[in-house]
């Protein structure tokens, strides 16, 4: 069976995201009777003709009230028997902080686009995410195509402007579809609505996504240290999540940042004794020699193994209302890992009219930049386009405890 | 290469699960894992066990036992908990009525369901607990698909659903203030069926109630709920006889059981892919009041 994808919905406020959800798990029979009817009875209670499928995913009362999403929303979805995790995330641009946390870790996204409004700085935005979080497919849905009379003028014009922004920020795959989630078109089958429309449906292009690309070399954070003693043997496991690669009974392994080295004598994936183990599984590790290993290390192979650095630069995503200035002293949670660090420099911003970088001082909230680390302690690193969980970080504020920043890793520099 | 398992869905959920776990556990100062003995509490429990193994929980299990159980599901508790060896908390919503700190609702619609939320917040407090694991699926209702795997909790104990932490990647930001905690939901991307096909696939066993059997019933709207000295009828609720099974397990006041033949797990998971009613549909009369009944609950400490 192939792995879970995950798909993630983004694009401005409005453009029609939940209703396209709310479609595509209408129409490909995902919805029970009696949650049909709870959305039915909902659209009547606030006048709406006919159901609004978007009343399934925006469930929290603020959301119904206000008829904007405020917090991804999450569904399974079998498209043609492959699983897929979706997520329906928030367009206003006041909730940035939880399309990153929706889209974060996607394989691929549903870009929502209004035929009418063409894009946005939002929908830039949420394109320049897409890109530097990784996101490898975007499915760009010019949507509410019914308004414009189905036409292909405009579909060509919307659909042009967004490759040209995806280039600009070295993005992700395009494919551009037709869409009127309202009516269904596109969405499961390709529809007479547009005749001139050869390309695949949304449910088509999701069903034939690639598979993720899968990280070779092997990582696996140490979360937590077994210690049990049952009289005969003194056991000490290493207990993680392997972050990427494979490993087997034998293998000889380095722990960092420390630089002991090993060899893996047992391996147990919850309980199973296992001559061999890859990711995502959760395993018990168990080495040839008593070495000193402890929470927030990282079992790596002795070879091409990630680098130990206390300084790096990297894109970051900054989420919380007060702005970032530099040198800013923070807290940065990776792996199995805290360690305090200082912003100390702030190089660039991110101009969402041109897509281009440009210098700035500071970075408000839902602003992208470019940023130096100086870490206090030595950590275990790599960039984020060879490692998605060596290069990834969140910055936390230890005054607030608030999340204030989803940081990704361009390049390891050399310490002070 | 030949020596790898090829990794299934199951497989996946399965690690994220126990990825969490770990992840509470060495991160917060005093986890509890809330167990009901329905069975998401137990796949949950299962995987807790596993994720520690062969050494024991680093946490205690803690039961809000609302004194409206079907005494098959406490009875399994017991020897579930005397199976695995751990150590099990309960905190009784009697005593929270007995101690004044709740009133017991009376008539044919009263229930005990609202009243844990004081019970469970007052046994937080009192055990100083830190994170509390509940076996909550995204797929069960729709604030729920809005939650976090670490879901905060202000010193109230209250969700604030406009503000909830970004959780990018699979990185957590475990840090609070005295005072509050986390709700930590490791089955967050389960499915009804997913559970079913794990118990299915561990083996594991269930409390008996949740496959057909006979059982003296009445009908209140469209569920039909157990004729018990817990529950008051309306003088019209006629009581008769069905073979039913439930498929969720929660304060019997509030949890209606469904006409079914299945016995088996293979046969509940064939009756639940076939089913047009969802879970909570199907047997949760809690959120029939409004709509937004189970965020309402949530937002003020419900599990
Ligand atoms: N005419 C037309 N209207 C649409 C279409 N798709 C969505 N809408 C309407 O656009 C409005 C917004 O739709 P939503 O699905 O809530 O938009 P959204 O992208 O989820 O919005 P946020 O989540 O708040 O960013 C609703 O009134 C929809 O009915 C479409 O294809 N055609
Ligand atoms: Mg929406």
């Amino acid at each position: 069976m192939a792995a879970t994808l995950h798909v993630v919905a983004v694009g401005s406020v409005d453009d029609g995201k939940s209703t396209l959800i709310g479609r595509l798990l209408h129409d490909t029979g995902h919805l029970r009777g009696d949650e049909i009817e709870a959305v039915a009875e909902a659209s009547r209670k606030r006048g709406r003709k006919g159901i609004d499928l978007a009343l399934l995913t925006d469930g929290l009362r603020a959301e119904r009230e206000q008829g904007i999403t405020i917090d991804v929303a999450y569904r399974s979805f079998d498209a043609d028997g492959r699983r897929i995790l979706l997520g329906d995330a928030p367009g206003h641009v006041q909730y940035t902080r939880n399309m990153v946390t929706a889209a974060a870790g996607a394989d691929a996204a549903i870009l929502l686009v209004d035929a009418k409004s063409g894009t946005t700085p939002q929908t830039r935005r949420h394109l320049a995410l897409c890109a530097m979080l990784g996101v490898r497919d975007v499915v760009a849905c010019i949507n509410k195509i019914d308004l414009v009379d189905y036409s292909q003028a405009r579909f060509d014009e919307i659909a042009a402007e967004l490759r040209a922004a995806a280039a600009a920020v070295d993005g992700p795959r395009i494919t551009a579809i037709p869409l009127s989630a309202l009516n269904g078109v596109n969405v499961v089958e390709r529809s007479p609505e547009t005749p001139w429309y050869d390309g695949p449906s949304v449910l088509e292009v999701l069903r034939d996504l690639d598979q993720p690309i899968v990280e070779t070399a092997f990582r696996m954070p140490v979360q937590w240290v077994i210690r049990h003693d049952d009289g005969v043997n003194d056991i000490r496991g290493l207990a993680g999540r392997i972050d990427s690669g494979s490993v087997s009974v034998g293998d000889e392994i380095i722990a960092l940042p420390s630089g002991v080295t090993s060899r893996i004598a047992r391996i147990e994936v919850l309980g199973e004794e296992r001559a061999a183990a890859s990711a995502p599984l959760s395993v018990t590790l168990h080495l040839e020699d008593d070495v000193d290993v402890a929470r927030g290390d990282v079992i790596s192979t002795v070879t091409n193994a990630p680098q130990v650095a206390t300084r790096f630069r990297a894109t970051v995503a900054w989420l919380d209302e007060q702005p970032l200035t530099a040198p800013m002293r923070l807290e940065a949670r990776q792996g199995a890992r805290t360690v305090p660090v200082i912003v100390e420099e702030l190089h660039e911003r991110l101009e969402l009219d041109t897509m281009l970088q440009v210098a700035a001082d500071q970075l408000d909230v839902n602003d992208i930049g470019i940023v130096n680390v100086l870490a206090a302690s030595p950590m275990v690193i790599e960039p984020y386009a060879i490692s998605r969980g060596m290069g990834s970080l969140v910055l936390i504020d230890p005054a607030t405890n608030r999340t204030v920043a989803a940081v990704m890793v361009d390049e390891v520099l050399a310490g002070l | 290469m030949t020596l790898l398992t090829e990794v299934g869905t199951l497989d996946v959920l399965e690690a994220e699960a126990v990825h969490v776990i770990r992840e509470c556990a060495a991160e917060c100062e005093r986890p509890v894992l809330l167990f009901s003995g329905g069975k998401d509490s137990i796949v949950l429990a299962h995987l807790a066990v596993k994720a520690f193994a062969p050494a024991g929980l680093p946490f205690p299990l803690m039961h809000v036992d609302t004194g409206h159980n079907f005494q098959e599901v406490i009875d399994y508790r017991d020897q579930f908990v005397a199976r695995i060896d751990e150590r099990l908390i309960v905190a009784s919503v009697q005593d929270s009525i007995d101690q004044g700190r709740v009133q017991d609702e009376t008539g044919p619609r009263a229930s005990r369901n609202r009243l844990q939320t004081t019970t469970l917040l007052d046994a937080i407090a009192e055990h100083r607990f830190d994170a509390a694991f509940g076996g909550a699926r995204r797929d069960e209702e729709r604030s729920r698909a809005k939650e976090r795997f670490f879901s905060h909790r202000d010193a109230f104990g209250q969700w604030d659903p406009r503000n909830q932490r970004p959780e990018p990647w699979t990185i957590y930001n475990t840090k609070l203030k005295a005072g509050e905690h986390f709700r930590v939901f490791p089955l967050s991307n389960w499915t009804e069926i997913d559970i079913w096909a794990y118990i299915g696939r561990e083996g594991l066993s269930l409390p008996s109630i949740y496959f057909a059997h006979q059982r003296e019933v009445f009908e209140r709207d469209g569920m039909l709920l157990a004729v018990d000295d817990h529950i008051e009828r309306y003088s019209h609720e006629q009581t008769f006889t069905e073979t039913v099974r439930f498929r969720t397990v929660g304060d019997m006041t509030c949890t209606g059981s469904i006409r079914s033949t299945a016995t088996t797990v293979a046969e509940v998971l064939a009756e639940t892919r076939a089913s047009d009613v969802s879970e909570r549909g199907a047997s949760r009369a809690d959120d029939k009041t409004s709509e937004a009944a189970m965020e309402d609950r949530k937002r003020n400490g419900y599990f």
